[in-house]
């Protein structure tokens, strides 16, 4: 199987259902001749023309609300948005419009359009860099999608282009200078599926993007002092595979999510409820982001998000003292 | 050697070889080209010599630090034993640049 850089896992996704789909149409800040902020549409302006791979201006409202218009009429628009940040621009179409559209027409409308966008801290500073995909989570109607390898991005981007409504795909600045195996043959990746990145029997560690890199590398620090970890790539945040995470969390009987964003109403709060309603003496422990706005010094920005000696630390008290189902704060990963 | 400092590049993908094992090359000359995620980088002799060897082929994947191929001033000069030795090499040891688009 090839070996691909993560933007050309997704440049493949974007061809393959451009070529499958007439109505699949992209919409973005440069993503034209240019070929995209992270040249992940290097191409696709010449391959599929500018009818089809359109530039917009610095508008996200403008261009979400555009392109749930265009899908209610017929098309299957993907919507760039360079930083996640700059997708709260855009939340009133996604939201009030497109992600109700099905549920305000009785089934008459949808809305099948998707917005990638690009969360993560790598040096861009308060309002670049924000993990902020839990706050989509809440909404009915949406689907949010969120990959770590290349091979993933490309099954998943493929399932979001065929989705029948709103899905937001959610990649990660520090997963495009990696490279990963993508399948030679078409694959589809189904919403709601997790990949169980790794087994053990101790711990089960539950991550998204790119802290489940860093969530394996902790995993193998684990391992060397004999402590062995499930590792479990949720991919889809919504809807969550609940049956992966319960089988991992019934056999490990401890589990500790990470996430770049906040920890308050984050992803682990999710899972942390959704798991003890299945699994009533399930220990678990989140971690995440201090409770500040991401840094933009390197120095402090290191310091406010969790980093692999981060992860071991949490995982050591979660299996070693009783408290730690109930740590002092939620954002300490001191 | 692929820099060690390559902006954010965790890996790169040798694209072609402009030289093959054992022909002579000037100042100036093109000798390979690589990519990261987001950049082409040219890399040039600075200094005239003879390529000895290729560590990768074309579509192979390196890293920073990976030793991609041996120039020796001239075509007959012994060869270290080890395809890593040149990896200790002194920084004014470098004999070509990197030019990136």
């Amino acid at each position: 199987m090839p070996k691909l850089f993560f933007r050309e896992a997704l440049a493949r996704a974007m061809a393959e259902e451009m070529e499958r789909e007439p109505r699949v149409i992209l919409l973005g800040q440069d993503i034209a001749a240019h070929g995209g902020s992270y040249a992940e549409t290097r191409g696709l302006f010449e391959r599929f023309g500018p009818s089809r791979v359109r530039n917009t201006p610095v508008a996200e409202a403008v261009t979400i609300g555009m392109a749930a218009g265009a899908a209610a009429a017929g098309l299957r628009p993907l919507v760039f948005i360079t930083y996640l940040d700059f997708l709260l621009l855009g939340l009133d179409a996604l939201v009030n419009y497109a992600a109700k559209l099905r549920f305000k027409s009785a089934g008459q409308l949808t809305a099948p359009m998707v917005v990638k966008a690009t969360a993560g801290a790598k040096g861009q500073g308060p309002t670049h860099a924000q993990s902020i995909e839990s706050w989509l989570m809440n909404v009915p109607g949406l689907t949010v999608l969120s990959p770590s390898t290349a091979g993933d991005a490309y099954g998943l981007l493929k399932t979001a282009l065929r989705a029948p409504g709103p899905v937001v795909f959610i990649d990660h600045k520090k997963l495009f200078p990696r490279g990963g195996v993508v399948p030679d043959y078409e694959e589809l990746i189904p919403v709601g599926s997790a990949a169980v990145r790794r087994e053990g029997r101790h711990l089960t560690l539950v991550a998204h993007s790119y802290m489940s890199v860093l969530a394996l590398q902790a995993a193998e620090l684990l391992s060397a002092e004999g402590i062995e970890a499930d590792v479990i790539d949720l991919r889809s945040l919504w809807p969550i595979d609940w049956d992966t995470l319960a089988n991992s969390a019934r056999r490990t009987g401890h589990v500790l999510s990470i996430e770049e964003g906040q920890v308050v109403c984050g992803v682990g709060a999710e899972l942390a409820f959704g798991l003890r309603e299945r699994i009533a003496t399930v220990r678990i422990a989140r971690l995440g982001a201090r409770r500040v706005p991401v840094a933009a010094s390197p120095v402090l920005e290191a310091f406010t998000i969790p980093d692999v000696p981060a992860i071991v630390r949490a995982a050591h008290r979660l299996i070693t003292d009783t408290a730690a189902a109930n740590p002092p704060s939620p954002s300490e990963h001191a | 050697m692929i820099p060690m400092e390559l902006g954010d590049a965790i890996e790169v993908r040798l694209l072609q070889w402009s030289k093959a094992e054992g022909q002579a090359v000037g100042i100036g000359d093109a000798l390979l080209e690589f990519e990261t995620d987001k950049a082409l980088v040219l890399v040039s002799a600075a200094q005239p010599g003879t390529l000895r060897r290729c560590f990768y082929g074309e579509g192979e994947w390196m890293k920073p630090g990976n030793v991609v191929a041996w120039l020796s001033d001239g075509p007959d000069e012994p060869l270290p034993a080890q395809a890593d030795a040149p990896a200790d090499a002194p920084a004014d040891d470098l004999l070509v640049t990197f030019d990136i688009t």
